[in-house]
């Protein structure tokens, strides 16, 4: 297929590329761009590991095609530390052990600091619901839930 | 007293963890290298056929194809697996299960790759494939290998005289359960990168439990040495028993030395699920008397599980079935045997637990349904049976300790309010019923005696006194190397800052044996002790040497070394800086194999004593008697873990294991037809998110156990050994109804309820 340009930015920094329309995102991120931290773990939107943050929106990476990045902005779990005080967030993952083999851990922070922007001050429903649809086979969950409520409240206080 | 320890049993951030959330950890699926190679397996369609023509001449015509390699290609043995090679690395004659690879590409990207795999001409002959693991044992059935029995194995373990047990008995029970596939369904799929070195040296990143494994089979399949093959592991995306067999790394290693290119290869999720390795579903028939006070006298299991048509870890996982048949009961006579069934099924072998969960559902409900019949409290049945402190509970074995299975029922009943239960509403609403189950379960540490089980690892103490860690022993997400860490730190006086370690690496580290089992901890755990202890008396043996004092009175602390409690001004820094001006050796390795001290069984014959750890659960359960629908309200889970080395890494450990568990118990279904498994996405194989797990209250035990590092025991497996049996025994005391099998689907609730009313 033909391929078309886009213009983009990826935490806060412009991207002019060519390339299929068809291509997803997510290999955009990973093989152009070399930001690997949003992963490949299913390949068809079941279970968030490849999760950024596109106009404010939790997106799985790997369902959203170059044709639709045009003009969009993009914040990944590399550019989440320079986003505010969400570095704190990461603070809390480790912290609050919110992670074992890590791999669910990007698209999971992203998820969360989604909700975050619409929400900041989630009740834990809202906060399972914001990551239901990202996969952990290693935490359980409970751990990563009282991660994102310690970050919510700190952030609260201030 | 509980010890005070400066670094062991405290917080303590995960190692690697800032990388993990700023997205620089790096996984195989993430590692590049110039000029790669995107490698592809092709996979049979069919579960049982002949091949009757394979060409491959198209696809190695494609511009872009770098290799295309078929069994003919290998220049070693077409045969991989650890336990028992069966399994070719590429079939030539007969497909076995739908798993089955026939052909190997490298290519430039995954476009090329995927046309290379369609322009592989492969022309097959389906044969009548086994489906039925009881069929399969009948004498007229089809052999899934024309030059042996459908039957592979026939354990038996057992002790005591079970008739005159059973004649003992006032009261028997027997009953058949079922238990299901699982898949692992870990976030990384299998992957691996390899290429050759600048010396020839075959390199293969892996995501693997078993680097040193792998080498062996890697050096087998290329027909060279061993040590011209390394394997690393990066940082894994988890495992659970999926990654203990090879899978992708040999082929990726035939492709590299074919190509002399790097080659990646990465599974996508359907291939995962359809090739790599299940729990291995059972039918066990479970037999048990016991005297009219609820005293067990008697127990006798048969189990058979069907491991598909390469043995792979079917035999080992047969083996356990049958070595925890009786349960962690005192069972004064016993036989449990287990049957390993080959089929052209999807093949089972190592997951989490490792047989454990099928035979402890078969025990466990077994206790209920007994403390049912006698009208017994089901926890009260399970005190008054305990396994106690040199007990048996194998043929030659005896349990090193066995006070910490009585105090998790008695900390789990406690933290769990079982005796106040009653005052809960059963009925919520008119379509609610609300039930309490209670189950326990034990996991031996290390395989067993006589068996090849050890770990190597080693300490480099720098100028500076920082330490490296050598270890072969795979992290897939446990948090073994945090663990090492912390032993390595506390034993040297060292701040964990200062402990350094590696990515498990064949040619920097010795074996450490394959991540599994449970045995990481107890293992590496001792092997760097010992490493670390030579160095600590070359630091120890300086200090007396500057200062004169008694070497009883010295201990290192926080960087410092500490005489009667005062610190003094010797720094570890200083001391490693002097051992190297006085030309002391500050580079140390370790070994350990297990010691399985003597014990005299019933029977008068000589055994030895096993170390053991046990585990309570307790799961509230709501059920919905319309849809069928179980909701898990509370989960309590207490484990007797001798001491607690990292309080967060243990607590994940056990929410991850009970959220697999529960999983495995409610929702988590393979749907087989006729050898090929339908449901290969995670949207249609469903494992728990996080609207399905409910509060965990986790607690421990802390007695610890002699010739373990600080005390410690394991907690990777006891977890899921047990949440399925503790929900199946709430599910069934809130129907009032028996659950004799899993998953307990919402059909299945309704089934049993009618049952009941008929």
């Amino acid at each position: 297929m033909e391929e078309i340009r886009v213009n983009f930015i990826v935490n806060g920094k412009s991207i002019n590329l060519s390339a299929d329309p068809t291509r997803t995102l997510l290999s955009v991120l990973r093989d152009e761009l070399e930001l690997k931290g949003a992963k490949e773990a299913c390949g068809q939107g079941d279970c968030g590991a490849c999760v950024v943050v596109m106009n404010d929106k939790a997106v799985n990476s790997c369902l959203v095609l170059v044709g639709q990045i045009d003009g969009a902005e993009i914040i990944t779990v590399e550019g989440l530390a320079k986003q505010g005080s969400f570095h704190k967030l990461q603070d809390h993952f480790i912290e609050k052990w919110a992670f074992q083999c890590g791999y669910c851990t990007p698209g999971m922070l992203m998820s969360a600091y989604a909700l975050l922007l619409n929400n900041p001050n989630p009740t834990e429903e809202e906060i399972r619901a914001s990551i239901a649809g990202n996969l952990c086979r290693c935490t359980g969950y409970n751990m990563i839930v009282e991660a994102i409520e310690a970050f919510a409240n700190e952030t609260a206080q201030n | 007293m509980m010890k005070e320890f400066n670094v062991i049993g405290k917080k303590l951030a995960a190692v690697g963890g800032q990388d993990v959330v700023t997205g620089k950890a790096k996984y195989s699926p993430d590692l590049e290298l110039p000029k790669m190679l995107v490698g592809k397996l092709l996979y049979s369609p069919h579960a049982c056929a002949r091949i009757i023509e394979l060409d491959v001449s198209k696809a190695r015509e494609l511009d872009g194809v770098a290799a295309v390699l078929t069994a003919e290609d290998i220049p070693g043995e077409n045969s991989y697996l650890y336990w028992y090679p069966d399994q070719p690395l590429l079939v030539s004659d007969q497909i076995r299960y739908n798993g089955d690879a026939v052909a190997i590409v490298a290519a430039e990207n995954e476009e090329i790759a995927t046309a290379a795999l369609d322009a592989i001409r492969v022309v097959y002959e389906p044969l009548e494939g086994v489906f039925d693991p009881e069929q399969a044992l009948n004498q007229g059935t089809r052999r899934v290998w024309d030059e042996k029995e459908n039957l592979h194995s026939h354990y038996i373990s057992e002790w005591g005289d079970v008739e005159l047990g059973f004649a003992q008995a006032d009261v028997i029970i027997e009953n058949t359960y079922s238990t299901h596939y699982q898949e692992h369904a870990m976030l990384e799929t299998e992957s691996a990168v390899a290429y050759i070195d600048h010396d020839g040296t075959i390199v293969v990143y892996a995501s693997t439990q078993a680097p040193h494994r792998d080498q062996i089979q890697i050096a087998r399949a290329l027909n060279i040495p061993e040590v011209m093959v390394r394997e690393i592991t990066p940082r894994i995306g988890g495992a659970f028993g999926a990654k203990d067999e090879a899978n992708v790394q040999i082929h990726a290693a035939l492709l590299t030395y074919a190509t002399q290119r790097p080659v990646k290869i990465i599974r996508s999720r359907e291939e995962s699920i359809r090739t790599h390795v299940k729990r291995h579903p059972a039918k066990i028939k479970y037999r048990t008397g016991a005297t009219i006070e609820g005293k067990l006298t008697a127990v006798h299991m048969v189990a058979y599980g069907d491991t598909g048509p390469y043995v792979n870890a079917g035999e080992e996982v047969m083996m356990t079935m049958s070595a925890y048949g009786a349960g962690p009961y005192y069972v004064p006579h016993a036989r449990s045997e287990a049957y390993t069934v080959l089929t052209n099924n999807p093949i089972c072998g190592a997951f989490r637990g490792f047989g454990v969960p099928q035979v402890t559902f078969a025990f466990e409900r077994q206790m209920d349904e007994l403390a049912n019949r006698l009208r017994m409290d089901p926890l009260d049945i399970r005190l008054l049976n305990c396994i106690k402190t040199g007990q048996q509970f194998q043929p030659k074995a005896v349990v090193r300790m066995g006070d910490g299975l009585r105090a998790c029922l008695e900390k789990a009943s406690q933290l769990s309010g079982w005796k106040e239960r009653i005052k809960i509403s059963r009925e919520p609403e008119p379509n609610l019923k609300r039930g309490w189950g209670v189950a326990t379960s034990f996991h031996k540490v290390g395989f067993d005696k006589n068996v090849s089980d050890h770990s190597s690892a080693a300490v480099n103490m720098a100028q500076d006194g920082s330490v490296v860690v050598r270890t072969g022993a795979s992290d897939m997400g446990q948090g073994a190397h945090t663990v090492f860490a912390q032993i390595v730190a506390e034993h040297l006086g060292l701040k964990p800052e200062h402990v350094k370690v590696i990515r498990p690496d064949t040619t920097m580290a010795g074996d450490a044996g394959a991540s599994v089992a449970s045995r990481v901890t107890v293992f590496s755990g001792n092997a760097l002790i010992k490493a670390a202890e030579t160095i600590r008396q070359t630091l120890l043996d300086i200090v007396v040497e500057e200062t004169g004092a008694d070497p009883e009175l010295i201990i290192l602390r926080n960087g410092y070394a500490y005489i009667e409690g005062e610190q003094i001004n010797l720094r570890i820094a200083d001391l490693a800086a002097k051992a190297y001006e006085r030309n002391l050796p500050m580079q140390a390795s370790g070994f350990y194999s297990m010691d399985f001290p003597e014990a005299e069984m019933p029977d008068g014959s000589s055994g030895y004593q096993h170390i053991v750890c046990y585990g309570a659960h307790v799961a509230q359960v709501l059920v919905d008697i319309e849809t069928g629908q179980v909701t898990v309200e509370k989960i309590i889970a207490v484990h007797d873990v001798g001491q607690v080395i990292n309080p967060k890494g243990l607590r994940g450990q056990i929410e991850g294991g009970v959220s697999m568990g529960l999983g495995y118990a409610l929702m988590e279904e393979l749907h087989v037809d006729q050898g090929i498994i339908q449901n290969t996405s995670l949207e249609s194989y469903l494992i728990p998110t996080a609207l399905d797990i409910p509060q965990i209250i986790v607690d421990v035990v802390e007695l610890p156990e002699d010739e373990t590092p600080y005390g410690a025991k394991s907690v990777g497996e006891p977890p899921t050994n047990i949440t399925p049996s503790a929900i199946a025994n709430a599910v069934a005391d809130a129907i009032g109804k028996p659950i004799n099998y899993l998953p307990i689907s919402p059909e299945s609730v309704l089934v049993a309820i009618k049952a009941a009313s008929e």
